[in-house]
């Protein structure tokens, strides 16, 4: 039988050396700030600005950055690093829960106020957070949540895409017969839920708790509202305040450090999209190609 | 009387943290402060070290406790600050705030009187205009001050010496310099930079000139930001900028850092902290080859100057302990050894009298004399804070004309705008901006 | 299905609690905030007074806000598209692509996604300054003249850069997967009957692409209305005027003048804003 692999036999050679070409273009384009930053990562500040930055330098200063990355202010870093992973873990694992719990009732139930409802919680997204400075301030203030975990984490936990997406999963991977021949089995809808229906969802949950693992991970401005005392920063804020010292009246011209901190800030997200890579590749599109 | 205050001075010297009961002493009596019993203040300050200096507070006082966190420099500290104050809570005991920037807390009813904490005790230690920055209208102190920044000119003396450059002392000779600097040199050295994204350095300068931007009497506000001493100035470093003989790096980045060690900028327009800061940046490069001139004037013989930055240590209302806030900010700027490590840590040029006049300060083999090769330069910044007009005043959205500065000095630079269109352009949008806040303004 | 509400909505508690105590009613508090104006006296505190709609108006009247909305919408006529187009291309290229290069390709395209816009904003903006730039270093030790990529006619072009360079690898995942997702019989039957390469892609692949493409488009305008990091991390390098887009001018209004009830109205109208052009646009774009 004639498969689609004989498409790439017959392919003209022209046609296959400038896909490569446009490949290997784009290719450069997206690692250059990467390659910019391991080349950083081996210099010390005066040669970050005095040799090439595409290149490598001598003496190397890979190792010293490496131990001033942890030592710079007390060891800082490591304590950012170590919050960034509780805001990103908490919020992922407990909003995702929470999504696919509600979006479940959207899938699978018709209540009053469902489709209004829906379109709503969307409609939200559209709402810049900018402005809600103050508010949420005076929220957090309120409820004392100023300068604590749960000031980030709480309003972290609401992911109103994330609620978009696991209903998507829900309609495509829970059929309603399966539900409904559970149902007739005598089975509580709670445990419809949990035993029968989650179980269906790997990948959507997967996909869910991904994503919203990253939006935590880079989270930048809930933390810079609610949070004052450095030592709960996540890494974002943490590199963005060294960033802005560089800047100042005084401030260490720490470029190294924030090349090597920058680079290690995003290897937890690396090895979490390459182990899981797998279960979410069709993720995102689960329901998207019906429409 | 005399021998006395000159042995407790010599006591005083030798052991940092001894108190002289006297009246008269170069420290005011710590012991004559109440403080709230169990105090724990919070303090937000980006003053390097201020963590240690704190701790040094707590030895001597051990019922308090205070707990320094760095917000973040200047702008994003207020931020902070204004949020939490407008929210009623979540502000510190204690804040560093900078005097062109105090004016705008004060319109927030926000930060405590210290009169009823003793702060009038504090007063005579400090330089004169210093206390006028606290305490605008004469009667509520709002804030004890830190520092003071006075404007001289720094420059590179081995540059200055190969091409023959002598030190201007006004700025007609200064033009002519410049000019003289950038034939020899084939136009690769620049005389100085012009900061043209730091208002305050401006204003500094037009301050020297005896510029005023603002005023207040009564419940109105006026500002002329485009006045005609500041088009003088301002045309006139629009000239140097337009004939190549200044550089427009942007303030305290390694690129103007890099210029100045690598010869290509030959001196610049510095406040007082401004050689501290520069040996902390360069370090070993260009070290030793730098001096310290008073500004250049703009009629020969007077000896004005401007200024730029300084900070103030405010209470806030929200703080429970305000007495003992009070203490601190008082001890931390006029105890000997809390400010002489703002010196050493950071270059703080303190505000307070007994200070500037600290030997300590003059240490010929310590920087920033040292990367001055030796020159007592606090002498030449301590005589520049003489010539600075004390009747200079701030307005309450200063913020936005700081930013607003940068957004026509930026068109300006490029060439899209002249000197008198970038000052109507900074008037206009910042009596607006002011307006929309709920101001009384008018254009003088 | 029957009607089970009492059911629907206790799985519906947790997130309808925390959606309307953390981000429902920091709205209604914001809207409710934008419908005061200050009014202050000399050195006294100022008082809030209840002012309708006069900050809307100030808001359409508002010079600095209306040229940031037009720099968003400069924004998001040319980087969108040209963001989605590429991400298509990218797509179909890689679907056609085995092997090594493939994987590698795919993988470094979406690595920038991962990157959180605070650092890799950062990373470019020491791309982008003046004397760190390899650019200009090139450029230098050519003895050409340094490009300053955020001075003002620039800067838009840098943080589309920017933008283009964080998303386009997620767009393109996100097509390469609904490509994946059809069937082969499709295009196998499509070849059986004659159809070109290339016919197979413009005929079948992408309409069936249609309801992605739409989704990830109206993600972008949402997107592009609030940029607000990029053009932030690139604040303390150089100049970047404070209304180059709505969200850093708003972030502003309330941050550093204070004026937090002004915030609040312009972010409301960006909202509204937002809402018209996507559902016009939306509706432009339905399947027929």
């Amino acid at each position: 039988m004639a498969t689609v692999n004989d498409e790439f036999t017959r392919e003209a050679a022209p046609a296959k050396s400038l896909r490569t070409a446009v490949l290997l273009v784009f290719l450069l384009y997206f690692a250059t700030p990467a390659l910019w930053v391991l080349f950083a990562i081996t210099k010390n500040p005066s040669q970050i600005f005095t040799t090439f930055g595409l290149w490598f330098a001598q003496p190397f200063h890979f190792f010293e950055n490496v131990s001033e990355l942890f030592s710079y202010q007390g060891g800082i870093y490591a304590r950012w690093f170590g919050n960034s992973i509780i805001y990103a873990a908490t919020i992922s694992a407990v909003s995702t829960m929470i999504c696919a719990a509600g979006a479940y009732a959207f899938a699978k139930y018709d209540f009053w106020g469902r489709k209004a409802l829906f379109s709503f919680i969307l409609g939200t997204i559209m709402v810049p957070n900018t402005a809600l400075v103050l508010p949420l301030f005076l929220l957090m203030n309120k409820l004392g949540l100023i300068d604590t975990y749960w000031g980030v984490i709480l309003p972290g936990l609401v992911n109103p895409f994330g609620l978009y997406l696991m209903r998507v999963f829900w309609d495509s991977g829970f059929p309603t017969d399966l539900l409904e021949a559970a149902r007739l089995d005598g089975a509580s809808e709670l445990r419809i839920f949990w035993s029968v229906g989650l179980p269906l969802m790997p990948t959507g949950l997967v996909t869910v708790a991904l994503l919203s693992f990253v939006g935590a991970w880079n989270n930048f401005f809930l933390p810079l509202i609610v949070l004052n005392r450095d030592s709960l920063f996540p890494l974002t804020l943490g590199m963005n305040v060294w960033n802005s010292i560089i800047h100042s009246g005084g401030g260490k011209p720490i470029y190294n450090l924030i090349a090597l901190g920058s680079l290690i800030s995003v290897l937890p997200l690396l090895v979490a999209f390459i182990f899981l890579g797998r279960y979410w590749q069709g993720g995102i599109t689960g329901g998207a190609t019906k429409g | 009387m005399k021998i006395h205050h000159f042995l407790c001075a010599a006591i005083a010297a030798s052991i940092p943290s001894l108190v002289c009961a006297q009246s008269n002493s170069s420290q005011p009596d710590y012991t004559k402060f109440a403080v709230e019993p169990g105090a724990q203040l919070e303090v937000w300050s980006w003053v390097v070290g201020l963590d240690s200096v704190a701790k040094d507070f707590e030895k001597e006082f051990p019922n308090i406790k205070v707990k320094v966190d760095n917000i973040g420099g200047g702008p994003t500290e207020y931020q902070k600050l204004q949020t939490a104050i407008k929210a009623g809570s979540g502000a510190p005991d204690v804040a560093q705030i900078e005097y062109d920037f105090l004016p705008s807390f004060i319109v927030t009813d926000g930060l405590a009187d210290l009169t009823p904490f003793g702060a009038e005790q504090a007063k005579s230690y400090f330089v004169g205009w210093t206390w006028g920055q606290v305490s605008p209208d004469g009667k509520i102190v709002y804030g004890i001050p830190q520092d003071i920044g006075p404007l001289a000119l720094m420059y590179n003396k081995k540059t200055f010496d190969k091409y023959q450059i002598a030190v201007p002392k006004t700025w007609d000779e200064f033009a002519a310099q410049a000019e003289k600097l950038s034939k020899a040199s084939q136009g690769k050295v620049k005389i100085v930079n012009f900061f043209a994204d730091y208002a305050p350095w401006f204003i500094g300068l037009a301050w020297a000139a005896d510029g005023k931007f603002f005023e207040t009497s009564d419940d109105t506000w006026s500002q002329e930001l485009n006045n005609p001493i500041a088009e003088k100035v301002l045309t006139y470093w629009n000239d140097l900028v337009k004939k190549g003989y200044a550089t427009t790096y942007k303030g305290f980045t390694p690129e103007l850092y890099n210029a100045f060690a690598n010869g290509e900028i030959a001196a610049s327009v510095e406040a007082a902290w401004g050689p501290g800061v520069m040996a902390a940046s360069l370090k070993e490069r260009t070290a030793g080859d730098w001096r310290v001139a008073p500004l250049p004037q703009w009629k020969a013989g007077e000896a004005k100057s401007g200024n730029w930055g300084g900070s103030a240590f405010v209470v806030t209302k929200q703080s429970k302990f305000p007495r003992a806030a009070t203490l601190f900010n008082i001890w931390l700027n006029t105890h000997r050894s809390a400010v002489l490590n703002n010196w050493y840590n950071t270059g703080i040029f303190p505000a307070s009298i007994q200070g500037l006049a600290d030997p300590e300060l003059h240490m010929p083999d310590k920087d920033p004399s040292k990367f001055c090769g030796g020159q007592n330069v606090v002498q030449v910044y301590a005589d520049a804070a003489k010539g600075v007009n004390v009747d200079f005043a701030w307005s309450p959205w200063f913020a936005f004309v700081n930013d607003n500065y940068n957004k026509q000095m930026s068109e300006m630079v490029a060439g899209k705008f002249t000197p008198r269109q970038a000052l109507d352009a900074w008037q206009a949008d910042s009596l607006k901006n002011a307006k929309d806040q709920g101001f009384e303004v008018k254009s003088q | 299905m029957k009607k089970q509400s009492k059911i629907a909505y206790a799985f519906l508690a947790p997130f309808l609690i925390l959606f309307v105590a953390f981000y429902l009613s920091p709205i209604v508090y914001a809207a409710y905030l934008s419908l005061f104006t200050k009014k202050r006296i000399g050195l006294r505190a100022a008082q809030d007074v209840f002012s309708g709609v006069t900050n809307y108006i100030r808001g359409f009247q508002d010079v600095n806000f209306l040229t940031s909305l037009k720099n968003i919408l400069i924004f998001g006529i040319f980087q969108i598209p040209t963001m989605l187009i590429a991400a298509l291309i990218l797509a179909l290229l890689l679907d056609q692509s085995r092997g090594l290069l493939m994987r590698v390709c795919r993988t470094i395209y979406f690595i920038p996604y991962t990157i959180p816009i605070a650092i890799g904003g950062l990373v470019w903006g020491c791309l982008y300054a003046r004397d760190l730039s390899p650019v200009n270093q090139l450029l230098s030790t050519l003895n050409l003249a340094r490009i300053d990529f955020l001075s003002p006619s620039l800067i838009l072009f840098s943080i589309a850069n920017i933008t283009f360079w964080t998303w386009t690898g997620y767009n393109m995942i996100t097509l390469f997967a609904a490509l994946k997702n059809i069937p082969d019989e499709l295009s196998e039957a499509a070849r059986v009957d004659g159809a070109k390469r290339w016919d197979i892609v413009w005929r079948i692949k992408l309409p069936l692409l249609m309801p992605t493409f739409q989704l990830l488009f109206l993600f972008s305008i949402i997107g592009t209305s609030q940029i607000f990091a990029e053009a932030w991390v690139l604040r303390p390098i150089e100049y970047v005027a404070d209304n180059i887009t709505p969200n850093v001018y708003i972030y502003l209004t309330a941050a550093r003048d204070t004026n937090y009830s002004y915030a609040a109205a312009l972010a409301i109208l960006l909202a509204a804003v937002v809402f018209a052009i996507s559902s016009f646009l939306l509706r432009k774009l339905q399947p027929h």
